[in-house]
């Protein structure tokens, strides 16, 4: 372990923390008022405080060691968590989230971003000012007195740090630069005694302690965490302010450096007098003297459990606690890096590749019992391909859960009663796909807010309840994930939409389109969203931006709407991108495939009767038009060739495509064509044949569209570019 | 700025440089060994429907897709007629952090050069009738010469693509 990958642990952690921190501070808005919970809040603050400390991210610390203190007051009560709060606390939880992924881009955190920290601690300060804050600083101001009075005020921090810290990707210095944001440290000398010959040097060793004077408000326990990470290694002794002196004599003793080395250091950091030292030491010979050596050591541990045994039993339950609550899901769940997973899923790929070869080398040899055995590897290459594809897979919880935030801030900023009703959020998706679904969905769910559901007065109105409703779901269904959005707010408007439509040339006014059709027209680029777009629902991402990004994830999105009841978005996605089972078929000299789950039915196109003599046939009493490959590519015809039509639907578009020769069913795994190819339509990736050749894969949609545009192009209809 | 060409600056000793040199017709060019993975006997080419005359199709590379470039088109000559000899040089480019990986067709490889870059001359802003960018420099071997190409301006990848863009409409 390096401290780089301690550090990358550590941001992976503070998100699951702040993820957490959020879905808390959300139950608490939602009525929830446990101690339980503000536990769980403060536990996050605290330990991505502890945490960040040990990294020296002085930021962090710092702000976060703010909140904490108020968590700290709601957790011991003294203030109660009401929703004026929550909103500070919120945006508190975002700006520690914004921080920590400064730190993880290695960037300085900028100046807006400081002075928005800043104001946040500013709006805080009546919470912590009108409680403890006044106590806090009376009692600080007379200790600091004393302190200065009299030296024996400090606390001394007694460190052997363990000698495979710097391995463990620790540094003892951030240890120390926390310290100092609890309190300060007066003196601090570093125990060099273990150093060895420089021949015996080994730089990744850490040889050494250190005995520190640290003038703190802060609680022992609150000490002893500075060094929560490092104790178990370590040897740490910690005295409290004011104690006897027998407990520095004991603390010397029970070192193992020279006893007169570690008196004059204490001396020097002034916790002790030369004349205390002196006299105890001279006191504990005598006993020596006296006593037996066993009685003198047993003394010196009593003393140094006495130092406050309620304490360190407040410490341990604590420590013991959090370790609880930790072990469950640990042991449920082991962190790999994503980039392992990938490359686990790209050697599965190959694999079923492979097999594909071995399976035509095999049929050609013919040998019964090689085709058993090759069979049977098949089936378990498939079971591993599956089970390797589960591992990317996540559920849309962490998703779903930001947007009960965004519906929360949104709804308050809009001065509307908006609810967000969520179901399936344990409906899975592969990791790259849940995070490019964010941003469309995100502009969905914001749009159905600002303009979707109406303000309260207009839903009483209508009859409807004050608060309106949201709802997100995601359920699996043949292959696909498909992701429900919807509201109970006004609906689209067909007319207005189709005379914007008109009015800005998109469509023209003799042209007829379907329901359906309708709707697909708030995807066109060319109807200006300008008028619908504030600074809420616009993030510089029009609906046109949410259908290309559907499209980009071979997905598919549809809308329903009734006016004045609401409208429903239903998105339809692939699980996964990197494994499909697809259908091999040859168009000209090229090898396509068609993904499995797009296919209908494949017809000899000879047979079929086709319609006015144009591209589009009469199946069993529905037209479906079509496209050839050979035509769209401008591929060489084949001689003889006994056309096939393949037809094909997505989400509710029919259509065919027309090829060459249909080979048969294929596993495939995809690979990306490269940004050379980025213009090329219609060709969604490419993938390799049991043979080794290289096969072009359809991108079936845009095929569809193609298909369907050429038929309306002949019908005149101007749909053709919502269609892309 | 070609990194190499930072280095040169900085460097002021004349550091040397190797290449790979090949022949497209009866030119000869080289390219920086560095940028080079391996070379592979021309086959098993796909077609890519619609693309541009230089790209050739695609190739499979032990599991990983490929375009293939005729360099010969791109440098605004006759296209390669494939023979015999006929290779492709796997190319490597790191563009903004993304790595490329590309073939290029080449009539036959030749050998690898070592050069330092007081040999290496700038390349003449006439004559060469090719694009200046592409160049890097032009050494001299034996009587030759040989056209040292700049990969990261010729085979550009975002170039490429704008290509691909404007053939297709």
């Amino acid at each position: 372990m390096n401290i780089d990958s301690a550090l990358q642990t550590f941001f992976a952690e503070a998100e699951e923390l702040l993820t957490s921190m959020e879905s808390a501070l959300l139950r608490m808005d939602d009525g929830e008022t446990s101690n339980d919970i503000i536990n769980e809040v403060f536990r996050a603050a605290h330990t991505i405080k502890g945490s960040a400390g040990l990294f020296g991210l002085d930021d962090i610390v710092s702000f976060t060691h703010k909140v904490e203190n108020l968590l700290d007051l709601a957790r011991d009560e003294k203030i109660a968590i009401t929703g004026d709060l929550l909103s500070i606390l919120l945006p508190c939880r975002d700006h520690i989230a914004k921080l920590v992924d400064c730190a993880m881009h290695q960037v300085a955190p900028d100046a807006d971003c400081l002075a928005a920290g800043d104001r946040l601690l500013q709006s805080l300060t009546p919470w912590l000012g009108a409680t403890a804050a006044p106590v806090a600083a009376a009692v600080n101001s007379a200790e600091l007195q004393k302190a200065v009075a009299n030296e024996k005020d400090l606390w001394h921090i007694s460190v052997r740090l363990g000698p495979d810290l710097l391995r463990n990707g620790m540094d003892p210095l951030s240890i120390i630069r926390f310290l100092n944001t609890m309190g300060n440290i007066t003196h601090i000398a570093t125990i060099t005694e273990h150093l060895p010959e420089l021949h015996d040097f080994d730089p990744e060793q850490l040889y050494l302690g250190f005995e520190i004077s640290f003038q703190s408000n802060a609680s022992q326990i609150e000490i002893e965490n500075a060094f929560m990470f490092v104790r178990d290694e370590s040897d740490i002794r910690i005295i409290p302010p004011r104690s006897d002196i027998q407990a520095y004599i004991s603390l010397i003793k029970g070192l193992p450096e020279n006893t007169q080395r570690l008196g004059e250091i204490l001396v020097r950091s002034h916790v002790i007098t030369q004349e205390d030292l002196d006299q105890a030491l001279s006191t504990q010979k005598q006993q020596a003297k006296a006593q037996a050596h066993v009685a003198l050591l047993g003394n010196i541990l009593i003393e140094e459990q006495a130092v406050a045994p309620e304490l360190v039993n407040a410490a341990l339950d604590k420590q013991k606690k959090n370790q609880d609550r930790r072990v469950t899901p640990e042991n449920r769940f082991i962190r790999v890096d994503a980039e392992r997973l990938d490359k686990l899923i790209n050697l599965i790929g190959e694999l079923v590749v492979n097999r594909q070869r071995v399976d035509l080398l095999a049929s050609a040899l013919g040998n019964a019992n090689l085709m058993e055995a090759v069979t049977s590897m098949g089936n378990f290459t498939e079971q591993i391909r599956d089970a390797a594809l589960t591992l990317r897979m996540v559920p849309m919880a962490d998703t779903f859960q930001k947007f009960k935030r965004v519906v929360r801030d949104t709804a308050k900023e809009l001065g509307k009663e908006i609810e967000l009703d969520i179901e399936g959020a344990e409906t899975e998706l592969d990791r790259s796909m849940v995070e490019k679904l964010n941003d469309p969905l995100m502009h969905i769910v914001r749009n159905a807010m600002d303009h979707g559901i109406e303000p309260v007065a207009v839903r009483r109105e209508r009859g409807k309840p004050n608060t309106g409703t949201i709802s997100l779901r995601a359920r699996h269904d043949a292959g696909n994930i498909v992701i429900d959005i919807s509201d109970d707010g006004g609906g689209l408007d067909l007319e207005r939409i189709r005379k914007k439509a008109i009015a800005n040339g998109v469509l023209e006014e003799s042209v007829h389109l379907t329901r359906n059709e309708m709707f697909q027209l708030i995807f066109h680029p060319g109807l200006s969203t300008a008028e619908r777009v504030t600074n809420l629902s616009g993030r510089g991402v029009g609906m046109d931006v949410v259908k290309r990004n559907i499209t980009e994830l071979q997905g598919s999105i549809e809308i329903d709407s009734e006016l004045g009841v609401g409208t429903q978005f239903t998105i339809r996605l692939p699980l996964t991108l990197a494994i499909i089972d697809g259908f091999h078929v040859g168009a000209g000299n090229i090898d396509f495939i068609v993904p499995q789950n797009t296919i209908l039915e494949c017809v000899d196109l000879g047979s079929l009767n086709h319609v006015q003599g144009q591209s589009c046939v009469n199946l069993r009493g529905e037209q479906i038009p079509y496209i050839r490959l050979q035509e769209l590519f401008a591929l060489a015809p084949l001689p003889d060739s006994r056309e096939k039509l393949v037809v094909v639907q997505f989400g509710d578009k029919r259509a065919g495509i027309v090829v060459d020769v249909l080979h048969g069913e294929i596993q495939t795994v995809v690979k990306p064509m490269g940004p050379i190819f980025h213009a090329l339509k219609g060709i969604g990736g490419s993938s390799l044949l049991g043979t080794g050749a290289v096969a072009l894969i359809l991108d079936v949609q845009q095929l569809i569209g193609f298909a369907i545009n050429k038929e309306n192009a002949r019908n005149g209809s101007l749909l053709a570019s919502t269609q892309e | 700025m070609n990194p190499l060409q930072k280095q040169k600056k900085v460097a002021g000793k004349a550091p040397s440089k190797q290449f790979l040199t090949f022949r497209i017709g009866q030119e000869h060019y080289g390219l920086e060994l560095s940028q080079t993975r391996e070379i592979i006997e021309f086959g098993g080419i796909t077609e890519v429907p619609l693309m541009p005359s230089f790209l050739r199709g695609v190739i499979n590379l032990r599991g990983e897709v490929v375009p293939v470039i005729d360099l010969a088109i791109r440098l605004g000559r006759k296209a390669i007629e494939t023979q015999r000899r006929t290779c492709i040089i796997v190319v490597e480019l790191t563009t903004n952090d993304q790595h490329h990986v590309l073939g290029l067709l080449a009539d036959s490889v030749s050998e690898v050069i070592e050069m330092d870059d007081d040999s290496i001359e700038d390349a003449p802003s006439f004559g060469a009738n090719i694009r200046a960018e592409f160049i890097q420099g032009i050494a001299k071997q034996g009587d030759e010469f040989v056209v040292l190409l700049d990969a990261n301006n010729a085979l550009s990848v975002r170039e490429l693509a704008h290509l691909v863009e404007a053939e297709l409409q």
